[in-house]
């Protein structure tokens, strides 16, 4: 469990918390979380698809961008802006590559499938040195990033806030993804389209024999979620200033079901909330006094985590904001 | 389709339809036709391979081998979804509700043509689907109507009763507009008075729209009474088609499905 603490940005310590800077630094993972998990509630929780890749499309995207705009010997490729559109590209190439022949399996299968799949693409970062220069990572992809974020900053400077933490852009810029994108997946939830996602969640045969095509559908629902996985990724390596494969190990993917659970399954808005209140609660316990170890107080954190998973899977097994009828309902 | 020349064109043909599973042929050259605007029977003994049959010719299985020929195409191998868009549209034995969706929502997703079912749509051009949607809820709403359901449009379908269920899958099916209608047990599982609207359901769109039924039934005063053409099935063979008071008199069905009993008047 101790591989999240990468995670956490470099330079909090214990008696940060009375700093601002840390509770931003808190936000920007719950909105990069919020986006990741996004994707996961469109394929698991509307379209009925157990996509256990998640982080596999993240550090595609990821890997992408960073070798897009750098070059071997620390110069600059292609412009950021530019890559990051081409990132996504590759991404969703990638997730219909995987989806064409997984997404045929059955769904447990598919899980397992998407697991090995997400697991192949970190071992391939980390052996093939020439292109993803292996554990040390790509480095200075984010020049680009850092001039607009100034200009960001020293707006909001201009209108008043004069001692806007560093971090306070990206923090903004996060959050105003994951609420738009938020809004816009419900939107899309509430189409014939969508209507058509969660028909073949509750029954595939009984779609097929309407006469929709439901592996089109599969293929759009995992293409769409490995979209907002790549631009989470992008945000969590700005966040973080390097791409090196221990940023994508599968405990991203369960992070994300656990915001996914916690949240309610098959509501968007539950995302931003489940996503919020887990960081909120891993996080905050850094500040529990206690005569421990850092050690040990880090893993008292994630058993507190856990525990208040499972007393809410007890007492309310539907998550925060979903439906207790529609999970009846699923037998 | 022309229904010219007198008496009734099929609107369906099989022949020889085979689906070996294992060592076992489920269906053993299957050779049929379903006469247009007909309600057609489909009867025989358990495992005489109706339901594969069923599955077969609505591409949930490929045929090992045969044709199927629905409205002048040929349809076998086809998807499912490719057989319900041309018009061919199947229910299911055990019923099929998504329980997690309302029941109006149940029926509007059946309906063809909606350019809002396209993702393209939606992300490009969000109101080029309303005024379709705003017809459909339309229609599902008369359908319900119909089927005395409208007051449970808003409920989960998982909230309905096994003969509601039927009811709705049924309207579902309706909502497709489809030509030929395929009914595996349609009856199974619900109470008489329910049936009965079934029935009366099934000989009025036949009547108003010209649909074509073909439905499973293990209910012998059912066939008798409410099909025009009764086909029989036995060992994956199709063992004799014909009115209902022939097949009631034919020695191969009444050895084959009846066990020798006579079928009672």
């Amino acid at each position: 469990m101790t591989e999240l603490l990468p995670l956490v940005p470099v330079g909090v310590t214990f008696d940060a918390f009375t700093d601002i800077d840390f509770w931003i630094s808190v936000g920007i993972l719950a909105g990069i979380y919020t986006i990741f998990a996004l994707g996961l509630q469109l394929n698991v929780g509307f379209t009925g698809i157990q996509n256990f890749g998640q982080v596999g499309f993240m550090a595609i995207a990821a890997y992408s961008m960073a070798i897009l705009t750098t070059t071997p010997d620390g110069g600059e490729g292609i412009n950021f802006w530019i890559s990051l559109p081409l990132s996504v590209l590759i991404t969703i190439g990638f997730a219909l590559l995987v989806g064409l022949p997984s997404l045929r399996l059955r769904a447990d299968y598919f899980a397992i499938a998407t697991i090995a799949l997400a697991e192949s693409v970190r071992l391939i970062a980390l052996n093939a040195r020439g292109l993803t220069n292996g554990a040390q990572g790509i480095f200075g992809f984010d020049r680009s990033w850092d001039d607009f974020t100034d200009g960001i900053r020293d707006f909001i400077v201009d209108i008043g806030w004069t001692d806007v933490p560093n971090i306070f852009p990206l923090f903004l810029v996060t959050w105003v993804l994951a609420i738009g994108l938020t809004i816009a997946l419900s939107r899309m939830q509430r189409t014939p389209w969508g209507r058509v996602l969660r028909a073949i969640r509750e029954d595939e045969d009984a779609a097929r024999a309407l006469g929709k095509n439901a592996f089109s559908y599969k293929l759009q629902s995992l293409a769409l979620s490995a979209t907002l996985a790549a631009i989470a990724g992008f945000l969590f390596v700005i966040n973080i200033k390097f791409v090196v494969p221990d940023s994508f190990l599968p405990i991203v993917t369960f992070t994300g079901y656990a915001v996914l659970i916690l949240g309610g399954l098959a509501n968007y808005w539950g995302v931003a909330v489940g996503s919020i209140i887990l960081w909120t609660i891993l996080e905050g316990l850094r500040f529990m006094d206690l005569p421990l170890e850092e050690t040990q107080i880090a893993a008292l954190r994630f058993i507190l985590l856990n525990l208040t998973l499972i007393l809410l899977l007890a007492f309310r097994p539907q998550g925060i904001l979903g439906k207790r009828e529609e999970m009846v309902l699923g037998e | 389709m022309s229904s010219g020349n007198g008496g009734r064109p099929a609107i369906f043909e099989a022949e020889g339809i085979v689906k070996q599973f294992g060592g076992i042929r489920a269906v053993n050259g299957a050779t049929m036709h379903v006469e247009e605007k007909s309600i057609t029977a489909l009867i025989g003994p358990n495992g005489a391979g109706k339901t594969t049959f069923f599955n077969l010719i609505t591409g949930f299985y490929r045929p090992d081998a045969g044709r199927a020929v629905f409205a002048g195409r040929e349809i076998q191998g086809r998807p499912p979804y490719v057989i319900a868009n041309l018009g061919m549209v199947r229910t299911f034995q055990i019923t099929k509700a998504l329980a997690r969706m309302p029941v109006i929502d149940n029926m509007m997703l059946a309906a063809p043509d909606q350019p809002g079912e396209n993702l393209a749509n939606v992300i490009f051009r969000p109101f080029s689907w309303r005024k379709r949607e705003a017809e459909v809820r339309e229609q599902a709403m008369e359908l319900l109507d119909s089927f005395n359901l409208a007051r449970l449009a808003d409920e989960y379908a998982g909230t309905l009763s096994g003969g509601q269920r039927k009811l709705l899958e049924l309207a579902r099916a309706l909502m497709a507009r489809p030509r030929f209608l395929l009914l595996d047990e349609p009856m199974a599982g619900i109470n008489p008075t329910l049936g009965r609207r079934l029935l009366d359901h099934m000989q009025r769109l036949r009547a108003e729209e010209g649909v074509t039924f073909l439905f499973i039934e293990h209910d012998m005063e059912v066939v008798m009474n409410h099909s025009d053409r009764v086909i029989v099935m036995a060992e994956g063979k199709v063992i004799a088609d014909g009115e209902p008071h022939e097949v009631r008199q034919d020695k191969t069905v009444i050895d084959a499905y009846l066990g020798g009993a006579v079928v009672s008047q």
